[in-house]
């Protein structure tokens, strides 16, 4: 930051040189060209309050424009005043002031007070360094290609305000708004080439250098505990939960169950998590497996989904099919849920192997006894209705048969918007209202089979998505999540999945064929033509496009590109001296093309320059406003036996810079040979110096 | 623009030379001003002289008109004089039955305009409309002045009372102001020696003519201009609007600064003087020769103090 130096310099001579109208307009625009990107993921109330006060100085400025001589200053106690409002009104809104979202808005307040109080070119920088920071906050919340496209306005402002601080507005130097702006976007397209270098060559280092900081409840997703109403109020969101490139074939709709959360305690009326869980063992990979890549979007818990059921461990700091995957990140539990050690609070890459079964052999002889608890209370009628099925049926699988044919055969009704019951849902459900979504279908069903005996669990995940044929790549949203049931049927859990049975489409199809037009469906999962679906499908694949390859271009994946070009092989000091010679050379070249040019249109200035030296060693220097020729007339009447030297000098060096362009080829270089030649019959500057009489 | 040949340049700055000895031998010790003068004329541009009188202004613009074989004319400005004098008058001619145009002593190739601060506005405006637009329109109709047209106005900066001085924005219709200055003892002794100048006009076998003079004008807006020049014009003219860092050393009396249009007619006075020095190009130092004469009476203070501005400029602004 050479403005920094340079406004430290001369405060140590003089006053520090006072921002000018234009560049205060400059940082002005730069300020609100970083407030607006961040300002969607803030209070209104404080995205407002920031850019009005940028207002504000600009109110300043034009009231200083009518009465020149007396500049309005906003007393620093008012400022004060203004930071320490804005810390408690910042508190008041988020509850706490210590925090990633909180920080940045107070970051993002501060920056327009330090504007109503910047002066001097020294604020001015630093304005510069604060917005830089704030520029980079919106990338918490996303680090979509959107996102990068927001903070691109305000980099070139950026550039452009820069450029004024360097060079005052009354300086013969000063750029027009619009030659600064694009003065600034042809450095960066200049640098391009150097930060895709440096994109690729400057190691990534495992862990995030610096994680992005995650604020927990920022996102939705499946949690560790199913109510009813949880997974149906989780259906009505459009976000996309996670994106699945396969390596072949793409499984029926029907099969695509991605397991999340297992639930296996039940109180009444919410499902949550076993406490503990044992590690369990994965299915084998064998023929009829699937290999596919997921792209997980951060949602803040430890759950990683993959297809029933896993048969490979997900990790994302090893994605090579030949490297032996780390055992570290993730492990399966004994449900045969996959979890990672840490919650995923960033986008998530990971290869998995799964393979297309709905069943597996128990993880512990025995184990079913804890899925049999309920409580001991409520719900009487379902307990009634499982003790009648176990009467009925005798064997496990006929217990099951017979549910699930009892579901057939009453008139239930699949909806996004069930009744809430307040005592005994179960019972107001199954018997009462009859309407419910794959939550209550699921919670039912369990129920049901705890009463019957039969050991069951409640699954949930997410159960379909869409095809995106634009990428050629599966989205699951997070109104693809479904919750389903498992029974342990003769020492196997199998997959049961009441909602199936009740409403087949749901499975086979998605959730806006099983819904009536009336049900609050996401938008974009009722779609399925058009040009609005069309187009979303082609941003969708922009979006995996970009999280594939350049946010979710890790270590592994930078080795992997190392190792097919062949540079892996070198050390991280040899790569770095590498990149540093490339990048060297990128700037040689950007340079050197312009210098180039003017190398060999101005040889005759270099040349002249040798010869004016010289003289001005022999004692007689050019004054800076002598034109050759006259300098050359000078000279001669100083060392008159040199005269045709002098003469032939300047004239052929005056004909070079200000004669008319030599379209003849050759006759530059005959002119610049002249001047050589002349110089070269000029004695050396001692020589001179006694030569004068 | 055609690159002329340099023999050509050559031939044009022999005859220019031819005629500024023939001048000098009329209007003694005075070179420089005479090739000042011939360039401005070469220039398409008016002169403006500021000086006492005696010390041969009307002979100045005598000799270059006989010199150059073009006519004449000399107005005394005074302060009963009315437009229709400089421009001329409508008659009515009984025997035609119609109005007769009797031009003006403007109708000439050299026009002497004597005292010119001594005339009211109103006449002094009329002159210089017609200087800038190298016509006049009278009783509706519009009358082209002879061509080569050059005004050689001359302006008495001591005798003020009573006088009308021109403003600001007239003196920019003038490409130069020039003072003649008292002769120096050598040239004033031969002077006083030689008898009457006047007398030896009248000697004065034309050098060229209107034509010739014509084609010289051509040449000069031909010659080349690098944009290294542009550069230095452009860094002449920043520094006299006054640019901090441009010329730290520069007097206050020049904050007026110069125009665009006086930037132009810089490089036009720095083209016919290159022309008039045998060069095919213009360099820095015809610019410095012609700036002191063109910038004057564009920078604040007057000419006097303008031109001693215009000097402290040149020093203070690096060729580039």
């Amino acid at each position: 930051m050479t403005t920094v130096a340079r406004g430290a310099r001369r405060r140590a001579t003089a006053a520090p040189p006072a921002l000018t109208a234009a560049q205060t307009r400059w940082i002005g625009a730069m300020i609100v060209c970083a407030q607006l990107p961040q300002a969607p993921h803030l209070p209104w109330w404080i995205a407002g309050f920031g850019i009005a006060l940028v207002g504000l100085r600009f109110v300043l400025l034009r009231r200083d424009r009518a009465r020149p001589g007396a500049p309005a200053r906003i007393p620093s106690w008012t400022l004060v005043l203004f930071a320490v409002a804005a810390a408690l009104a910042v508190r008041a809104s988020y509850g706490y002031l210590v925090g990633r979202d909180p920080s940045v808005a107070f970051l993002y307040i501060l920056i327009a007070i330090k504007f109503l109080e910047a002066r001097t070119v020294r604020d001015g920088s630093v304005l510069v360094a604060l917005v830089s920071f704030l520029l980079v906050t919106p990338f918490f919340h996303g680090q979509s290609p959107v996102a990068a496209l927001a903070a691109l306005p305000a980099l070139l402002v950026l550039g452009a305000t820069l450029d004024a601080l360097a060079r005052p507005a009354d300086s013969p130097f000063a750029a027009a708004p619009r030659a600064a702006i694009l003065r600034t976007a042809r450095l960066f397209v200049q640098g391009i080439p150097i930060a895709a270098l440096m994109f690729v060559l400057f190691p990534r280092i495992a862990g995030p250098l610096w994680g992005v900081p995650f604020e927990a409840g920022a996102t939705t997703g499946l949690s560790d505990s199913m109510a009813p109403g949880s997974i149906s109020e989780l259906s009505l969101s459009d976000a996309v939960a996670f994106r699945v490139d396969f390596d072949g074939a793409v499984p029926p709709p029907a099969q695509r169950y991605w397991r999340g959360p297992v639930l296996s305690r039940f109180d009444g009326r919410a499902w949550t998590m076993a406490p503990r869980t044992a590690p369990g063992t994965l299915a084998r990979f064998g023929a009829g497996g699937l290999a596919y890549t997921v792209t997980l979007e951060p949602h803040g818990k430890p759950w990683l989904f993959a297809l029933e059921l896993p048969a490979s461990l997900p990790d994302p700091s090893g994605g090579g099919e030949d490297e032996p995957p780390a055992r570290g990140y993730a492990f399966v539990s004994s449900d045969q849920q996959l979890l990672a050690r840490v919650p995923v609070t960033q986008v998530l890459r990971y290869r998995q192997l799964s393979m297309l079964r709905d069943a597996f052999p128990e993880a512990e002889r025995g184990e079913g006894a804890d899925f049999l608890r309920l409580p001991s209370r409520g719900n009487p009628r379902t307990m009634e209705l499982g003790r009648d099925l176990r009467a009925r049926g005798g064997s496990d699988a006929a217990v099951v048969a017979a549910a699930l044919a009892w579901f057939r055969a009453e008139p239930f009704f699949y909806t996004l918007m069930p009744p809430l019951a307040e005592r005994d849902p179960v019972d107001a459900f199954l018997f009462d209202t009859r309407r419910g979504f794959c939550e209550h279908f699921a919670g039912a069903f369990v129920v049901m089979m705890r009463a019957a005996g039969v050991p069951a669990r409640v699954v949930t995940g997410y159960q379909g998505g869409e095809w995106n044929p634009r990428g050629g790549y599966l989205i699951v949203r997070q109104s693809d999540a479904h919750a389903w049931a498992e029974v342990l049927v003769d020492g196997t859990w199998r997959r049961v999945d009441p909602t199936a049975t009740v409403a087949p489409s749901r499975i086979e199809m998605g959730l806006s064929y099983a819904m009536a037009d009336t049900e609050p469906v996401p938008l974009f999962a009722r779609l399925d033509s058009g040009w609005l679906k069309t187009s979303q499908l082609a941003l969708d694949a922009l979006n995996h496009a970009w999280r594939t390859h350049v946010v979710g271009f890790n270590r592994e994946r930078q080795r992997k590109l190392w190792r097919d070009v062949g540079i892996d092989r070198f050390a991280g000091w040899q790569l770095a001296a590498l990149a540093a010679a490339l990048g060297v050379a990128w700037a040689g070249i950007a340079l050197g093309l312009i210098g180039l040019r003017r190398a060999t249109l101005d040889r005759e200035r270099a040349l002249w320059s040798q010869a004016c030296t010289r003289l001005a060693q022999a004692g007689l220097p050019r004054q800076p406003h002598e034109g050759p020729i006259a300098y050359a007339a000078r000279a001669s009447r100083r060392w008159p036996q040199f005269a045709i030297a002098f003469s032939a000098i300047a004239e052929s060096y005056a004909t070079l810079r200000y004669g008319p362009p030599r379209t003849r080829p050759g006759e530059r270089d005959a002119l610049v040979a002249t001047l050589a030649r002349a110089i070269d019959v000029l004695p050396a500057a001692g020589d001179l110096r006694s030569a004068a009489s | 623009m055609s690159v002329r040949p340099a023999s050509q340049v050559v031939s044009v700055a022999q005859r220019a030379q031819a005629i500024l000895r023939e001048l000098s031998r009329i209007v003694v010790g005075k070179d420089d001003t005479l090739k000042l003068a011939l360039a401005c004329m070469i220039a398409r541009g008016h002169l403006l002289i500021e000086d006492i009188p005696g010390v041969g202004k009307s002979t100045l613009a005598q000799a270059l008109a006989s010199a150059l074989g073009l006519r004449y004319a000399r107005i005394q400005f005074t302060s009963d004089l009315l437009p229709a004098d400089v421009l001329g008058v409508s008659i009515y001619d009984e025997r035609a039955s119609a109005f007769r145009f009797h031009a003006g002593p403007i109708f000439h190739s050299v026009v002497l305009a004597d005292e010119i601060n001594r005339a009211p506005p109103k006449t002094q405006s009329a002159l210089l409309e017609a200087m800038e637009e190298r016509q006049v329109s009278i009783d509706g109709e519009t009358r082209r002045l002879p061509e080569p047209f050059f005004v050689i106005a001359t302006q008495n900066p001591v005798e003020q009372i009573g006088a009308y001085p021109l403003p600001e924005s007239q003196l920019d219709r003038f490409l130069m102001a020039l003072e003649l200055g008292y002769p120096d003892p050598a040239a004033e002794r031969e002077l006083l020696a030689g008898g009457d100048r006047r007398a030896r006009i009248a000697d004065l076998s034309p050098l060229a003519d209107a034509a010739t003079l014509a084609e010289w004008q051509r040449e000069a807006a031909a010659l080349h201009v690098a944009p290294a020049l542009l550069d230095y014009v452009q860094a002449l003219l920043a520094a006299s609007r006054g640019h901090p860092g441009a010329t730290p050393t520069m007097d206050a009396g020049a904050r007026r600064g110069l125009s665009p249009r006086a930037g132009l007619m810089l490089l036009n006075a720095a083209r016919a003087w290159a022309l008039v020095g045998g060069r095919p190009m213009v360099l820095p130092e015809d610019v410095q020769a012609v700036f002191p004469a063109v910038a004057g009476h564009r920078l604040a203070g007057g000419a006097r103090a303008g031109a001693l501005s215009a000097v402290a400029l040149l020093r203070a602004v690096p060729l580039p």
